[in-house]
C-alpha cells in the first residue's frame, strides 16, 4: 500500500499548496482507493508431477498500473448568510476536496449571476481567498486566489478551505436572496464520467474522469435581513399610602417590552437595564413574559440581577424574530 | 546411494532451475523444447467492457486491462498448457490475490478443479473451513475479501496438448 507522504512539499511555483498544507489541508485518508501509478502485480504458480517428479513453475508476471481518477467535491461550509443592503466583503465558506486517487490541481471559478434569487451578489476584488489561517473568516492572513497562478494542488483525499467574498447591492428589500456558486475543475480535464485523458494521469497513466465529472460546485446564499429591536420602558409608582407619588419607600415597577421588527433573526438578543440611582432592586421581582426569573445570573433561567459593574437587571432573550412577538420584562425597585 | 543416482539428481535439479527461469521470462516463447517444463503457465489481466453487438444489444466482453481505477473489477485468467508429449498429474495452480485487490466472492472458476482458499498462503481450505478471530475474541467464517491466496487442484491429469484454465475476479481497492 502506498501511503501519501505525511510531510507535504509544494511543487515549485505552487505556493498555495505549501500554505494550505500548513493549516491542515491533510485529513486522514478515507479510502479514496489505491493511488494512481501503483503497479498491481500478479504471478501464478503451477505445481505438478511428471511421472513421479514434482515440478513447480511460475507464470509470467502481469503488471497493471492503476490509472488516475479525476474527482472533486465542493461543499458549502457556511449557513445562509444574513446581510444588510450595501454590505461589503460578505464571506461564504466552501471546501474543495480531491476525491480522486492522485495529486491534482484545480481551477476555481465564482459565479454570482445565477437564477433563482432576487439579487446578484457582486464579487469583491479579489473574490476568492484561501482560508490560510484556518479562521473561517476573511482576515489579512488569507491568500487571494489567482487562476493559473496559485491553483490549489491537492493530494488525494485532502481538501482546501476557500472563502468567497461578495459585496451586497444597495436598495434591496427584506428577505431578498442572492446566490453565489463556487466551481472547481480538475486541471487535467473534466467531462462525462469515464472520459479518458490518455497518458495524462500520474506517472504517465491514463487519467479517467470519475463519477463527479472531475468538476464540482456548491452554491451559497445571502439573504437580506433588516431586523430592528425596539425596547419600550414604562414605570408605575406605588407609594406606601396607596398613592402614586415617588417618595422614599415608594415602589417603582418597570416594564420593558422588546419587539423585533423586520426579517431575519436577531441572534442571541439580550437586554440589560441598570437600576436607577437612589433606588434599590426588589429581590425576586423579575418576570419575563409573566414567568418568574430568579435573581441569580448563574442559574439556568434567562436572567437575574447583578451588581457588577453597576446594579442592573439582565435577561437573555435568545434568537428573536418578528414572529417571536413582544418580550415583556418586569422588575421592581424601591426609592431610597 | 550410488554414484549414478547422485549424478541423475544433480541433472534433475539443473533441469528444474532451467524450467523456472524459462517460464518466468515472458519474452521467451513457451514450447516443448528439451530442458523446459511440461506446463506453460500464462497469466492475463482483463476487464469487462460493454459493447454493442450486431443486433444492437449491449453485451459484455473481456478486453486487456487498461485504465484500471479503484473499484475496477479485473478478471485474472491463468492458463496451464501441457506442452510435453506426456500427461502431467497432480496439477495445482496457486495464485495470490494481488496486493491492493479484493477477491470477489464466488468468482473463482476452473473446470475440473477443486478450488480452495487461504488466509496466509500456507493452509488452504474450503471457504466454510476458513475461520478468523475478531478483535473481541469471537470466531467467524472468513469473508471472501479476506482471502489472500487461491488454489485450483485439478482432479485429472492434463494430457499432452490440453489446456487447463483457472480464473478469478478481484476488485481494485
Amino acid at each position: 500500500m502506498i501511503k501519501p507522504s505525511t510531510s507535504f512539499r509544494a511543487p515549485s511555483g505552487l505556493v498555495v499548496l505549501g500554505l494550505a498544507m500548513l493549516w491542515g489541508v491533510s485529513q486522514p485518508a478515507a479510502a479514496v482507493g489505491v493511488v494512481a501509478g501503483t503497479e498491481i502485480q500478479n504471478t501464478a504458480q503451477v505445481s505438478y508431477t511428471i511421472g513421479s517428479t514434482p515440478v513447480t513453475t511460475s507464470s509470467n508476471t502481469v503488471a497493471v498500473t492503476v490509472a488516475e481518477v479525476l474527482d472533486v467535491v465542493v461543499t458549502l461550509q457556511s449557513a445562509t448568510t444574513t446581510v444588510s443592503p450595501g454590505a461589503t466583503n460578505q464571506v461564504l465558506v466552501y471546501r474543495v476536496t480531491n476525491t480522486g486517487n492522485s495529486s491534482e490541481g484545480f481551477q476555481l471559478t465564482l459565479n454570482s449571476v445565477l437564477g433563482g434569487d432576487e439579487f446578484d451578489p457582486v464579487p469583491a476584488t479579489p473574490a476568492i481567498y484561501f482560508d490560510t489561517d484556518g479562521s473561517g473568516t476573511l482576515t489579512p492572513a488569507d491568500t487571494p486566489y489567482t487562476p493559473g497562478a496559485n491553483d490549489p494542488v491537492l493530494l488525494q483525499d485532502t481538501f482546501v478551505t476557500v472563502l468567497v467574498v461578495n459585496d451586497i447591492p444597495t436598495g434591496l428589500a427584506n428577505g431578498a436572496r442572492g446566490l453565489s456558486q463556487l466551481e472547481a475543475d480538475a486541471l487535467t480535464g473534466t467531462g462525462a464520467p469515464g472520459t479518458v485523458f490518455a497518458g495524462q494521469g500520474a506517472n504517465g497513466t491514463d487519467a479517467v474522469v470519475g463519477t463527479t465529472g472531475a468538476d464540482g460546485d456548491a452554491t451559497g446564499q445571502y439573504v437580506v435581513a433588516d431586523i430592528t429591536l425596539t425596547a419600550v420602558k414604562t414605570s408605575t409608582v406605588t407609594d406606601a399610602f396607596g398613592g402614586s407619588r415617588p417618595i422614599p419607600g415608594a415602589q417603582i415597577r418597570y416594564q420593558v417590552v422588546v419587539t423585533a421588527t423586520g426579517t431575519g433573526t436577531a441572534a442571541g438578543a439580550s437586554f440589560r437595564d441598570p437600576i436607577p440611582t437612589n433606588t434599590t432592586f426588589v429581590p425576586g421581582s423579575i418576570t419575563l413574559n409573566g414567568n418568574a426569573v430568579t435573581d441569580s445570573t448563574a442559574d439556568a433561567d434567562a436572567g437575574g440581577y447583578t451588581t457588577s459593574p453597576v446594579p442592573a437587571v439582565q435577561v437573555a432573550l435568545g434568537d428573536l424574530t418578528q414572529a417571536s412577538g413582544p418580550q415583556t420584562l418586569v422588575f421592581d425597585v424601591t426609592i431610597d | 546411494m550410488n554414484k549414478g543416482t547422485l549424478i541423475l539428481m544433480g541433472a534433475l535439479a539443473a533441469l528444474t532451475a532451467a524450467r523456472v527461469v524459462a517460464a518466468a521470462d515472458p519474452a521467451q516463447a513457451p514450447g516443448p523444447a528439451a530442458g523446459q517444463g511440461c506446463i506453460s503457465l500464462k497469466t492475463v489481466a482483463q476487464t469487462e467492457e460493454e459493447v454493442l453487438n450486431e443486433q444492437g444489444e449491449r453485451v459484455k466482453r473481456l478486453a486487456p486491462a487498461a485504465k484500471v481505477v479503484p473499484g475496477t473489477e479485473v478478471v485474472w485468467t491463468v492458463t496451464a498448457s501441457n506442452v510435453c508429449g506426456q500427461a502431467v498429474g497432480n496439477v495445482f495452480i496457486d495464485n495470490p490475490v494481488p496486493e491492493h485487490m479484493r477477491y470477489v466472492a464466488s468468482s473463482a472458476l476452473g473446470a475440473g478443479a477443486d478450488i480452495a482458499f487461504s488466509l496466509d498462503g500456507r493452509r488452504y481450505a474450503a471457504p466454510e473451513q476458513l475461520r478468523v478471530r475478531d478483535a473481541d475474541g469471537s470466531e467467524r467464517v472468513a469473508r471472501a475479501d479476506e482471502y489472500t491466496h487461491i488454489r485450483w487442484t485439478f482432479r485429472n491429469a492434463i494430457a499432452p496438448g490440453q489446456v487447463a484454465l483457472a480464473r478469478f475476479r478481484a476488485v481494485l481497492k
